[in-house]
């Protein structure tokens, strides 16, 4: 579907992105994941048209846009501020694209309202100034303007970091839902790697104008490909030399010289270790109390490890307890000093 | 492809280079040629003899009087910046800071500055200070002895100009006092400072950038000043560079030359401001960082004696703002003769001074009754102010709107980030008039296009008869252009970056997303500009005075005239009253803009929608109603 080849911007002398390769298939929803000025948005605009790319293509079902101009792309945008035009009501807004792609006023009337009850705005809301709806609602005019003309992929940048945290997961949902409805191919960027994992098909990690990695959520989180990529998607600790050799001496396969890395809620307190799992002594140093779970900072072998256990009621350590720390060595990450692994 | 780029730069490339060619000739014939002409025309004055002597002004200024004119207007510019910086402080502080009664009223006695100006407010002065003023008539009546003729020169100016310029401190200052931080009051109160105390240590000092901005704008008006020294008579620069302008060599030394070494002298000053002024905006950093700004709530002042004399102090200022204001409305209603012996006559209204026209009997020295028709007549019905307001109404108008479109275009352009460099140096050539005084730009003008040698306006002499208001309509744009930039950049910066390429996206062009997109979100601050442009303009006096000419007569020059020319023999019977008339006529419409600038212009379509909204109902039901 769409098809990023080679793909290298600058800006002056500063390289932005370097040789972007990316694949997105029909109907999927693809996300940009990165840190700010790590090229996401940079890749976006080149799909749009707001960049042209010094070297490489830019293939949209077989055909080659990449200096094809921005209106005739047929490539829709929802914006980080929505960049709803404020001097126009809701109706306007989503009639805009319409308007200027001379489709006939009854036409237009209806493919309006038609757009405006799928993503759930009443006709008294069309009459509205833009001002006048909450945040969600705008979001869902700045997606029905976008879906208004029928184009082929729908490119949304940070949509959701305008809005407060309980919005947020609101709309998440609402997003995918209608993402799924529509069946559009969908490209969306964000910072936020909880909204990536939850919302997108495959996820594209990107860092310093490269991408890390491309994968499923679920591989991209426990399969992390790179150091950076296994350090920007949660919350993870990194296994130092002393507890690294007190698993080697228990018989685990790992190397010394690499950067070994466990996810918190891999490491177990106090079960019985099955077969070649580890057990290791610690005390807890303190928790962290957050409802659905407790996490512990647990001091083993000289360094403070972090351990997320479920709240169910049963397992309340307290602190200075002396507790045992179950480590399996196949969840361990491992990576070379370069931060580049293979993932086990 | 190509082909088709092609096509689709080469009316973009077209469009550019009409811009560019506007723009230069607009800068190099209206801006620099005509001033620089000015500052040459200083060194080549002719000696007697015919020979060519290019220091004789620059002699004659040293030895001779013309000092004295740049002397007593730095003498009145650093009066000024005492006088208005007290009174200006003041009343901003007795209607925001103090707990003072009856602010609300106070404040719109304060403010009755921005709706009448110049030459209206002098004349208003006049009506009650002059030797045959109200005030003056009643203060003779019981001391005989007076001067009848207190009221004029150095102090007269000063008084009028003191609290004519307080307008910029009601708007900027009053602005600075509702931003401080409440929050930083309370913590000086708590750590124990009296509010006098905090006034002095922690209010006052913050606003020191605000102060610092508002004593250079008053000290270059105090410097630029032109209808107060020329109606109540002070030797300042300005007039004289008006008299000499229109003085000849038959009558003094090379007067033109004089005008041309003044106004360069009064350019050095303002652009030696300016600079400092500048420099120190950019370095402002006294601004307040707390993050949730706590509203001021006013002091009130514990002390009771502080406090009674705050309210005197307050209200005092109050009359003296409101008694010009008073008289002149109640006595635009008065008949001649009521003006005439500045009584009040209660038992006789009139519209006269307004509509209509009335016949004038006067006895002639000859014993016999003489009938002057339609001798009395009002502001509409009298030819000649009413062919000042339409002339007044035209120019500002034109004026206003080109300095607008001008701007708007300009900004457009520079607001798109492929010109960067081209667009400095575009907004440098529009913010050139702001360096240099309103007289060297009029000055300028009305030597330099006294010429028919000109080849770019087509070698015709712009300042010979009608011609003129065409160049006066210039002076007017240009004069405006910095003004018009400040406001409408700000606004430009108010245009979300991601609605322009939404638009793109949408597959708008440039056109249609600067008229369907940009344009409607800056329209309100655009007509805002606008209003206050032609505000300005409409009872603007310094300009039309240098052009004076008869083609050029001027709301504010008939104004002036009906200062001169009352009742002799019969006419202009009641000059008074209609000069009265109008600054009320003024007053209503300098009022009307501003409501509709502040109040009707700060809608956003929201609030529009629910007023149409309401209208609609309102409709219906009183159709309901009918039926």
């Amino acid at each position: 579907m769409i098809k990023l080849n080679n793909i290298v911007v600058k800006f002056g002398d500063f390289v932005a992105l370097h040789d972007i390769n990316v694949h997105v298939k029909e109907g999927e929803f693809f996300t940009f994941l990165g840190p700010s000025g790590c090229g996401k948005t940079t890749t976006l605009r080149t799909i749009t048209g707001f960049i042209e790319p010094a070297s490489g293509t830019v293939v949209v079902k077989d055909r080659d846009i990449t200096h094809v101009p921005i209106e005739d792309r047929n490539i829709g945008i929802v914006f980080q501020s929505y960049a709803l035009f404020p001097t126009m009501t809701v109706y306007d807004n989503i009639e805009f694209g319409l308007k200027i792609k001379k489709v006939p006023k009854a036409e237009r009337d209806q493919r309006v309202r038609e757009i405006a009850r799928k993503v759930d705005l009443s006709d008294e809301q069309l009459k509205k100034a833009v001002s006048q709806l909450s945040g969600g609602q705008q979001q869902r005019v700045a997606i029905a303007r976008a879906l208004v003309t029928g184009p082929a992929i729908i490119c949304m940048d940070e949509p959701l970091s305008n809005l407060d945290a309980k919005l947020r997961v609101q709309l998440r949902n609402e997003l995918k839902k209608m993402q799924k409805d529509f069946g559009i191919t969908t490209i969306y960027v964000t910072h936020d790697q909880e909204e990536a994992l939850t919302l997108s098909d495959r996820i594209a990690v990107f860092n310093k104008g490269y991408i890390e990695q491309i994968g499923t959520p679920n591989e991209v989180y426990n399969f992390s490909k790179t150091e950076f990529v296994c350090n920007f998607i949660g919350d993870i600790n990194r296994l130092e030399d002393g507890i690294v050799s007190a698993m080697v001496k228990d018989g685990a396969k790992l190397d010394a010289n690499k950067h070994n890395y466990i996810r918190l809620e891999r490491l177990h307190v106090n079960v019985e270790p099955r077969p070649g799992q580890v057990s290791l002594e610690g005390t807890v140093e303190s928790r962290e109390y957050y409802g659905l779970y407790i996490k512990y900072y647990i001091s083993v072998a000289g360094q403070t490890l972090k351990v997320i256990e479920k709240n169910d009621g049963v397992r309340i350590y307290e602190e200075g307890q002396k507790v045992r720390v179950i480590i399996d060595p196949k969840d361990v990450m491992a990576y070379d000093a370069d931060g580049k692994g293979e993932a086990q | 492809m190509n082909a088709s780029l092609d096509k689709k730069l080469r009316p973009e490339l077209i469009i550019r280079l009409v811009g560019v060619c506007f723009f230069a000739y607009l800068f190099f014939g209206f801006m620099l040629l005509p001033c620089l002409n000015t500052l040459t025309s200083i060194f080549n004055t002719k000696n007697a003899a015919g020979e060519r002597d290019a220091f004789a002004v620059i002699r004659f200024f040293l030895a001779g009087t013309m000092g004295k004119f740049v002397w007593n207007s730095l003498k009145l510019a650093v009066a000024l910046v005492i006088t208005v910086n007290v009174v200006g402080i003041s009343i901003v502080l007795l209607t925001e800071y103090f707990d003072i009664k009856g602010a609300g009223i106070l404040r719109m006695g304060y403010m009755t500055t921005m709706i009448y100006s110049g030459v209206a407010l002098v004349t208003g002065y006049m009506f009650l200070y002059a030797s045959d003023g109200i005030l003056t008539t009643a203060l003779k009546n019981a001391f005989p002895h007076m001067n009848p003729n207190w009221f004029s020169g150095y102090n007269a100016v000063l008084f009028t100009m003191t609290f004519a310029c307080t307008s910029n401190h009601m708007l900027f200052l009053r602005n600075a006092i509702r931003g401080i931080d409440y929050n930083t009051v309370e913590a000086a109160r708590n750590m124990g400072a009296n509010p006098f105390k905090v006034l002095w240590k922690v209010v006052l000092p913050t606003l020191i950038p605000t102060l610092f901005s508002l004593t250079v704008m008053t000290f270059i008006t105090g410097l630029c000043a032109m209808s107060a020294p020329t109606l109540l008579g002070y030797d300042s620069i300005n007039p004289e560079i008006v008299r000499l302008a229109g003085s000849s060599t038959a009558d003094e030394a090379f007067p033109q030359a004089r005008a041309a070494l003044l106004s360069i002298i009064l350019a050095m000053f303002t652009i030696i401001l300016l600079t400092v002024l500048s420099a120190y905006e950019r370095k402002g950093h006294y601004l307040s960082v707390s993050k949730t700004k706590a509203k001021l709530q006013k002091q009130k002042i514990v002390n009771p004696v502080a406090n009674i004399i705050a309210h005197l102090y307050a209200y005092v200022l109050f009359i003296i703002y409101m008694t010009p204001v008073v008289m002149i409305v109640i006595f635009s209603f008065q008949t001649y003769s009521a003006i005439r012996q500045k009584k009040l006559d209660l038992s006789q209204w009139t519209l006269i001074n307004f509509f209509g026209k009335e016949d004038y009997q006067y006895l002639t020295s000859r014993g016999q009754y003489k009938t002057r028709e339609g001798s009395i007549s009002g502001v509409f019905s009298n030819d000649a102010t009413l062919g000042g307001i339409k002339l007044s109404f035209v120019l500002s108008a034109l004026a206003a709107a080109f300095a607008c479109v001008i701007v708007v275009v300009a900004c457009n352009y520079m607001f798109n980030k492929k010109h960067k460099k081209s667009g400095i140096v575009l907004e440098y050539a529009l913010l050139f008039p702001w360096l240099l005084p309103t007289i060297l730009i009029c000055y300028s003008y009305r030597t330099y296009f006294n010429s028919d040698a000109i080849w770019y306006v087509g070698n015709k002499n712009l300042y010979y008869a009608q011609n003129v208001r065409m160049l006066i309509v210039m002076a007017y744009t240009v004069t405006k252009l910095p003004f018009s930039l400040r406001m409408i950049k700000a606004s430009f910066y108010s245009i979300d970056e991601e609605l322009e390429d939404a638009a793109k996206n949408l597959g708008a062009s440039p056109i249609r997303t600067f008229l369907q997109v940009k344009l409607p979100i800056i329209l309100p601050s655009v007509l805002a500009v606008f209003a206050l442009n032609f505000n300005a303009l409409f009872t603007e006096y310094d300009m039309s005075a240098t052009f004076a000419s008869s083609y050029g007569t001027s709301y504010a020059m008939v104004i002036q005239a009906m200062c001169a020319e009352e009742g002799l023999y019969g006419y202009n019977v009641n000059a008074s009253g209609r000069r009265c008339a109008s600054t009320v006529f003024i007053m209503l419409v300098s009022g009307l803009i501003l409501y509709l600038v502040y109040g009707v212009g700060s809608r956003d379509l929201s609030e529009r929608l629910a007023i149409r909204e309401r209208r609609r109902k309102f409709f219906q039901k009183l159709s309901g109603k009918k039926e």
